[in-house]
């Protein structure tokens, strides 16, 4: 398309520095903060942060519930993109959109909204009271079951709408083939379904895991400062310590575990392929 | 169970939501027959043949196999196989897990998969192909994998859709006998389904002829190819000249035209050949108005008082021109008497 390298270059020469100068050495910047100390580098930083229980406990967690959200979003995340995938067109576009609605709201307003559904006085602790289920409001904010909820709620769209592409590239007959050969449904699934659109998960998987990882909002909102992930650690660090260290630290922990979920995801995906 | 009535369909009844694509099918076939389903697109011959998979389950009506009543078997355990018109081989997976895939499913292992194997892939000639993945497979031989793939599962009925649709026209010569080859060795029962007269005609003992969703004509292909019964079976299998007859006339476009010669009592309707119509000779006028050359013929499209003639003669008779007004005949004699009319 073009005549020369140069031209190309030009083009994509104003993203770039706006990029370097806006992104890239900010970030450089404060991830540098993390290895600095008087008069050499080092990573006592880290040492001093992982050293700390509140710390060590908040890095699990984020851990924990970022993977649990992802294989909550992947269980649902297939049978939701299964049905999508087999509707007749017109009813596929509409679903389709229904699943993307969410994405176009505020996140603020979505994470609100389970307030006044898990709150004291919530739809769910009405109806649980009611149906007498339980005889007072069960606490449902301010728990991991709640940032739980919230963040899947909150990144199943983009696992759904990684499998449904991945679903609908796979050849069309090949779970038909695969009952006909005498397969059940799981098998079917573990055997064809899997392996065929391991690419669709892994990109879903990522998407979701860095997500959950990285949000902000709903952690804070429905966890607060009783459910801290190394997000919400991370602005208190700022906000009401100044702590720039940590801050620093906290992100490159966030960056790393985005890389190595990838790369995980990546090998399952291909240890599965050559069995 | 007698070997003629190996797999029946009783009132079947095939539907998608409200639309019912096959109503209440009567369908017989034998053992080790080899059967054609022929119609065209939309026919409900897919969808029968899903259905005998077990694909889709009939809204009413029962699928018998071998004596058992296979209606609510889900169609990982009925023992029928289906070849799939786009070969469904697991892209996944190379040549010889492809093959595996089923016999595995079903708890063979060790050497006798390995032979199982092995001998699926040696029946269809791909027994060096075995470490290639299927799109490193050519058309053909991803169809003859898929072949194998289903073989050797020994089904007691074996399903093909389109088995050659997707092939060049060498291949498809080869792979219809390497076909017919496969089921007269094992003697499985196989069902075909296609929209190619020629490929009925030359494959199947028995040819099923379908039109939105019934069952149009069931004959040797002998039957089907000289005594259609309908109009639309004539017109499928070739007599492109089609006439409804009343009394001693056929109806065209302008008019009744009077024909001479003996007609069933039964007859509904007359159908001619290219090759059955007399040229040069006969009580009727037609100006030409399209020629073509087809090897060892030549075909005429004729502008008639009766509509549109289509003629054939032989190709080292002298051509005639564009424009030119020929006499034609259509001999009754020659004539497919049809039993039934309007269906096309």
């Amino acid at each position: 398309m073009f005549q020369n390298r140069a031209e190309a270059f030009a083009l994509v020469l104003p993203a770039a520095i706006f990029a370097g100068a806006i992104f890239l050495v900010p970030v450089l910047i404060l991830l540098s903060e993390g290895f600095r100390s008087a008069d050499s580098w080092t990573i006592q930083a880290y040492i001093d942060f992982f050293s700390q229980s509140l710390n060590q406990a908040v890095f699990l967690r984020t851990l924990k519930l970022a993977a649990m959200v992802t294989a909550a979003s992947a269980v649902i995340g297939y049978a939701a993109a299964f049905a999508i995938v087999n509707l007749p067109p017109k009813g596929k576009g509409r679903v389709t959109g229904l699943i993307v609605l969410p994405l176009m709201i505020s996140p603020v307003a979505r994470t609100y909204a389970w307030i006044v559904i898990l709150g004291r006085t919530g739809i769910v602790n009405q109806a649980l009271v009611a149906v007498g289920l339980s005889d007072e409001p069960i606490r449902f904010l301010f728990t991991e079951t709640a940032v739980f909820i919230g963040l899947l709620q909150l990144f199943l769209p983009l696992m759904i709408i990684s499998l449904i592409s991945a679903l609908e590239n796979m050849p069309r007959d090949a779970v038909p083939a695969a009952r006909v050969l005498g397969a059940n449904w799981l098998q079917v699934f573990t055997k064809v379904i899997l392996p065929l659109t391991k690419e669709g998960l892994v990109i879903g998987g990522t998407l979701v895991f860095t997500g959950s990882m990285t949000a902000y909002i709903t952690p804070a909102i429905l966890g607060g400062s009783k459910v801290l992930m190394l997000e919400t650690l991370l602005y208190q660090r700022v906000t009401m310590a100044n702590d720039f260290v940590s801050a620093s630290v906290i992100a490159l922990i966030l960056i790393v575990m985005a890389f190595a979920a990838n790369l995980l995801l990546k090998r399952l995906a291909t240890a599965r392929n050559k069995r | 169970m007698s070997d003629s009535r190996f797999l029946c369909l009783e009132k079947m009844t095939l539907s998608y939501g409200k639309n019912v694509a096959v109503p209440d099918m009567d369908l017989d076939i034998g053992k080790g027959e080899l059967v054609a389903l022929l119609g065209p697109s939309g026919c409900g011959k897919t969808t029968t043949m899903r259905a005998i998979a077990g694909l889709m389950e009939p809204a009413s009506g029962k699928i018998v196999l071998d004596g058992t009543d296979i209606t609510r078997v889900p169609a990982n355990k009925r023992p029928v196989g289906l070849v799939f018109q786009s070969y469904a081989l697991f892209p996944h997976l190379n040549v010889y897990e492809n093959v595996a895939f089923g016999l595995k499913l079903m708890g063979v292992k060790g050497s006798e998969l390995d032979k199982r194997v092995i001998d699926g892939l040696k029946t269809v000639g791909l027994s060096q192909y075995a470490t290639r993945k299927p799109a490193e497979l050519s058309g053909g031989q991803q169809q003859r994998v898929s072949l194998a793939r289903s073989m050797v599962m020994e089904p007691k009925v074996l399903l093909l859709d389109e088995p050659l649709s997707n092939l060049d026209a060498r291949l498809r010569l080869e792979m219809r006998t390497e076909l017919q080859r496969v089921q007269k060795e094992s003697g499985v029962t196989m069902i075909f389904v296609t929209h190619d007269q020629v490929e009925a005609l030359a494959m199947a003992d028995r040819i099923i002829v379908m039109l939105d969703g019934h069952i149009e004509q069931i004959g040797t292909p002998e039957d089907i190819y000289n005594h259609p019964v309908s109009d639309f079976v004539a017109d499928f299998v070739g007599f492109e000249n089609v006439f409804e007859r009343v009394g001693n006339t056929i109806k065209t476009a302008n008019g009744d035209v009077a024909i001479a010669g003996d007609i069933d009592d039964a007859t509904k309707g007359l159908a001619w050949r290219p090759s059955m119509v007399t040229l040069g000779d006969g009580p009727f006028e037609g100006t030409v108005r399209g020629t073509s050359f087809a090897g060892g013929t030549r075909e005429y499209l004729l502008d008639t008082p009766l509509g549109q003639i289509k003629a054939e003669c032989d190709a080292s008779l002298p051509a005639h021109d564009f424009g030119a007004v020929l006499k034609f005949d259509l001999p009754v004699h020659k004539a497919a008497q049809l039993a039934r009319t309007g269906s096309l």
